[in-house]
């Protein structure tokens, strides 16, 4: 922790600070500057509340150093993590891993076709929602259980993972049955009772970004997985909040280059939530793995405008393997390739 | 004299440095001791700034003042660690501590 005091800052001012920062523990190394004095403060664990400081006569500013998560962190796992689910999938390595499917299972027809489609064009893990986090309460709420059977008898009739979302730790249990990985959704991203629960199973967890969450935040839920001894954890940007409402959320990109750096953990894109909008996914997904993108979530339904939820973020299949052409192409020019 | 042999020179006053630096450091952990049995706190800033003044007075260049306040503010904040590890009886580990 490194604190500026003000210019003018009295001896007696600066002498204050020295002593409450030597009473909290931590040793100073004082350095007089031609304006300013700065004080650092040696030692600091990464839980101390460093606005304590900020509130103390003549302190111009209070800079923490070390980063409040640890072994989310880059330094922890400099090489990086790479998530083998298994038959040569890896996320996180060269290969840029593509989970595309509906928003929800909604029937045994529907999620059959989506799979077959999906699969044909290259995608390697299977995404639906058998549980609806839906804002109104009116809305479709899934199929359950039923729907986790049939997304996984889809899924291992054409050869694909399965990550579908969890809501409560009591869900825990009967999901580890029928996904591969589960996923935590935006919503949930600081429900940190269940992200306990799932920091004790050792299945990936794929973790959304909040709507509104810092990526200190995203990472500080991360490290409550990791913390619990599942070290396999997956980012996802799907869209924070912002001024601008002209979509139903605004895509992050440069928080995939800016957690590559800060954390080993592998980071997808999510362009369907991220702008809500069917004919605005393929450039957000191309600019997603142009930007250096670990994977794709991407919605594809069957017959989009009749789909039971988030149809018009939806890409039917054609749309959706066009798209992997497209990307096919982009991802060598960073050093990576699509199936 | 040219320039290794200034250099030579600096090694010389270098090493009597560390062993003034060194013995200055036992006088500091002696009285981290004695100020734990008589309960008296680490910081003092009168003494601090009694130990800069001195210093200042006894400079006669080409330091400036101000160069060797600095210098000396960095062996006070050692001084400092050091009376902090002596009274808290641990072993002086070398910092991997982070700021």
């Amino acid at each position: 922790m490194v604190i500026v005091m003000q210019e003018g800052a009295t001896d007696e001012q600066i002498q204050h600070v020295i002593d409450r920062i030597v009473a909290s523990g931590f040793d100073v190394h004082r350095s007089t500057g031609a304006s300013h004095t700065v004080l650092g403060a040696v030692g600091v664990h990464r839980d101390f509340d460093h606005r304590d400081f900020e509130l103390l006569p003549a302190v111009r500013e209070v800079v923490r150093i070390t980063q409040p998560f640890k072994l989310a962190s880059r330094q922890f796992k400099p090489q990086g993590t790479v998530i083998d689910l298994g038959r040569g999938v890896k996320i996180g390595g060269p290969e840029v891993v593509v989970c595309a499917g509906p928003c929800s299972v909604e029937s045994r027809e529907q999620i059959l076709a989506v799979a077959e489609a999906v699969s044909k064009a290259g995608a390697k893990i299977m995404r639906a929602g058998a549980f609806k986090p839906r804002t109104s309460p009116y809305a479709f709420q899934g199929m359950g259980e039923k729907g986790l059977q049939l997304m996984r008898d889809a899924a291992d009739e054409f050869g694909l993972f399965v990550v579908s979302e969890v809501m409560d730790p009591s869900q825990i249990k009967m999901m580890s049955n029928y996904v591969d990985i589960f996923q935590v959704g935006a919503r949930n991203m600081q429900n940190y009772f269940l992200l306990r629960a799932l920091g004790e199973v050792q299945k990936p967890v794929l973790l959304k970004r909040g709507m509104s969450a810092t990526i200190e935040e995203l990472l500080l839920s991360s490290e409550y997985i990791l913390s619990g001894g599942n070290y396999n954890v997956i980012l996802c940007e799907r869209g924070i909040r912002t001024f601008e409402t002209y979509l139903r959320n605004t895509l992050d990109i440069a928080a995939i280059p800016v957690i590559q750096k800060l954390s080993h953990l592998p980071i997808l894109a999510d362009p369907s939530h991220g702008t809500g909008r069917r004919d605005k996914v393929g450039a957000m997904a191309r600019a997603a793995v142009a930007a250096g993108a670990d994977g794709l979530l991407i919605e594809v339904h069957n017959d989009p405008d009749h789909a039971l939820s988030d149809g018009a973020q939806s890409l039917d299949p054609t749309q959706f393997a066009q798209l992997m052409s497209e990307i096919r192409i982009i991802a060598p020019a960073v050093g990576r390739r699509v199936a | 004299m040219n320039i290794s042999d200034w250099r030579s020179r600096m090694d010389e006053i270098d090493k009597k440095l560390v062993e003034l630096l060194n013995e200055r450091s036992q006088c500091a952990l002696e009285i981290g001791r004695i100020k734990q049995e008589l309960g008296m706190p680490i910081y003092q800033p009168n003494r601090e700034n009694e130990v800069l003044s001195n210093a200042a007075r006894n400079n006669k260049g080409p330091l400036s003042d101000g160069a060797i306040r600095r210098l000396f503010e960095r062996i006070i904040d050692e001084a400092r660690s050091a009376e902090r590890l002596a009274m808290h009886g641990e072993v002086s580990k070398d910092e991997k501590g982070s700021k």
